[in-house]
């Protein structure tokens, strides 16, 4: 476990004098950030025109919602999203080869050895949001609230984790797909509202195929105080059981890999 | 025993197409595929220290081969052991002690220095200060990577980067070394100095080096002993001098002279060039000390100069050797 939080030091130093290379972009996505967030949340306005309820949800409830969608976005896009786009171009390119001399776990490697830190910005603009809307809300979360809300977070993370590493690994056999990042963030998009606002099939399978229910609605629900200790646990075994089986599917497809030649 | 290879084989399933429309919208559909024997009932021992140049034309199966010995690829059927290692159980034992290079494919963090990819692997091999340190001490004088420590490795040029490669690869003290075609593109000069590294480092270490290469002059200038294959399967394993003796029953006999007499030349032996003050004679080898005796005592010789023939042609005639019968 030390070794690791080394290694991923180690990464995490890496990717930083990566970044110092290219400073000047932080300034424009600091701006591409803020411009994101606003325009959700100019959305989010004119469906409240038009009513006062988003599937039960209030307006500052959907506020919390949209903060946490924006949080969870800033973790992906800070550690996940640009190694899960990677693993396609390890696979096609043979840079996996390298990756699979070391010794270190390959799936660690790929998951965290790149690191986009301007994308933490999405994670204090996200923040922000969620105590903006419970300012707007009148609702001070007790501490019960605020730890159930950190377990769900916590759940939530490892089961975007686990989706998405599951999705890559299918690139051992399908070499050819070009970004299959694509497919999760179209399924990721769907979290950025209540899951009680989708309807009949697209629903069940919301809940409980692809449980995308758990991942912004669960922490909502929480930091606005309507939790149950079942269902958090719940979502924490869902995340666990998803993990365990990403990384069988892993350490499986290995097992095929082919190496492009040189 | 450093490496153990035995009735090694390794198949791959292709997908077969034609070329054109009809074809690439029915393979939607069917597909056909077609097992390829990449590697073919191959054994071979290298012993601790040993270089081994291992050669093939392109699709004989020698990454394929070194792939497994690394333990990327799974074998269909067959054994190895490094070491006492099996490769493909991918133990970090087993990583810790070896290394691979490719020339083709890089290790090094692309916009940043190549200290820093050191730094990663530092942390990854799980060395301690002082061998960090010691290590690198060494390589970088032996390598001359001082000036290229602390440049973006996208501005450093190939061959600076390829010993960079070869730094980062050999941080960790393996003892077991597999080179996948480490000059490929590098000039003449790099070349020469990437071998006597390779070279050197050997000697120093006592590593076992599994080398590939296209260039002969790798191979002639670090190994003694050579593998081929062809297909997969094994076409010599032995001494790279009696490799030569066995395929190429003559030798080169290049006799000098002030002004070349105009005469036919047949005489003596198979002409191989002619240039201004130089004749190239291909001469049986039983027959070299008759043939240049008849020579000096006929012409006014400057120089004479026996040799072998060039590896290129040796080891095109090998592989040739068995892929008629």
């Amino acid at each position: 476990m030390k070794r690791y939080w080394r290694i991923f030091r180690e990464f995490f130093r890496t990717c930083l004098v990566e970044e110092m290379e290219y400073r000047s972009e932080f300034i424009g996505n600091l701006f591409s950030s803020v411009f994101g967030i606003g325009i959700a949340l100019l959305t989010i306005q004119i469906f409240f025109y038009q009513t006062d309820q988003l599937g039960g949800w209030s307006y500052a409830d959907v506020l919390v919602l949209l903060g946490i969608f924006n949080t969870l976005q800033g973790f992906i896009h800070f550690a996940l999203r640009p190694n899960m786009a990677r693993i396609t171009q390890h696979i096609r390119k043979g840079t996996l080869d390298y990756i699979l001399t070391k010794p270190v776990d390959s799936m660690f490697y790929v998951s965290f050895r790149h690191l986009v830190f301007w994308r933490l910005i999405d994670v204090f603009l996200g923040i922000g949001l969620i105590v903006y809307g419970l300012m707007e809300k009148n609702y001070v979360p007790t501490s019960g609230d605020v730890l159930v809300f950190i377990i769900s977070l916590i759940a939530s993370l490892l089961l975007i984790y686990s989706l998405w590493m599951m999705l890559m690994t299918t690139a051992f056999w399908v070499i050819r797909i070009e970004d299959l990042s694509f497919a999760f963030d179209s399924f990721f998009e769907t979290t950025r509202f209540p899951i009680s606002m989708y309807r009949g099939g697209l629903r069940v399978v919301l809940t409980y195929i692809l449980p995308a229910a758990f991942i912004t609605s669960a922490p909502a629900a929480a930091l606005l105080g309507k939790w149950n200790m079942i269902t958090t646990l719940t979502s924490l075994l869902v995340a666990g059981i998803f993990l365990w089986l990403s990384r069988k599917f892993w350490k499986f497809a290995l097992r095929f890999y082919t190496s492009a030649s040189s | 025993m450093s490496i153990v290879v035995d009735h090694l084989n390794k198949q791959f399933k292709v997908h077969v197409r034609q070329a054109g429309w009809l074809d690439a919208f029915r393979s939607i559909f069917k597909r056909e595929y077609q097992i390829v024997e990449a590697v073919n009932n191959l054994s071979f021992t290298i012993q601790s220290g040993e270089i081994v140049g291992f050669l093939g034309p392109n699709g004989a199966g020698k990454t394929t081969a070194m792939k497994m010995l690394a333990g990327l690829l799974h074998p269909t059927s067959g054994a190895i052991t490094v070491e006492g290692f099996i490769p493909q159980e991918q133990k970090a034992e087993y990583k810790k002690m070896m290394s691979l290079v490719m020339g083709q494919k890089s290790q090094l963090i692309w916009d940043i220095p190549p200290m820093e990819t050191f730094l990663v692997n530092k942390a990854i091999y799980e060395i301690d200060d002082n061998s960090f340190n010691k290590t690198l001490d060494e390589l970088v004088a032996l390598l001359e990577l001082e000036p290229l420590l602390n440049k973006p490795t996208r501005s450093l040029s190939l061959g600076q980067r390829m010993k960079c490669e070869l730094a980062a690869a050999l941080l960790h003290r393996p003892k077991v070394l597999f080179l996948d075609e480490p000059t490929i593109g590098l000039d003449v000069d790099t070349q020469e100095k990437v071998r006597r590294f390779i070279a050197n480092y050997n000697r120093e270490h006592k590593t076992t080096i599994l080398l590939t290469s296209h260039y002969m002059g790798d191979v002639t200038a670090l190994c003694k002993r050579v593998i081929i294959i062809n297909h997969g399967k094994l076409l010599y394993d032995g001494d790279l001098d009696v490799l030569t003796e066995k395929l190429t029953p003559y030798k080169l006999l290049e006799v000098h002279l002030p002004t070349l007499p105009n005469q036919s030349w047949e005489t003596y032996g198979e002409v191989d060039s002619i240039e201004e003050g130089k004749v190239t004679l291909r001469i049986p080898r039983e027959r070299i000390r008759e043939v240049s005796a008849r020579l000096l005592q006929e012409f006014p010789v400057h120089d004479l100069n026996i040799q072998d023939p060039p590896m290129e042609e040796v080891i095109t005639l090998a592989f040739q050797e068995k892929s008629h019968g």
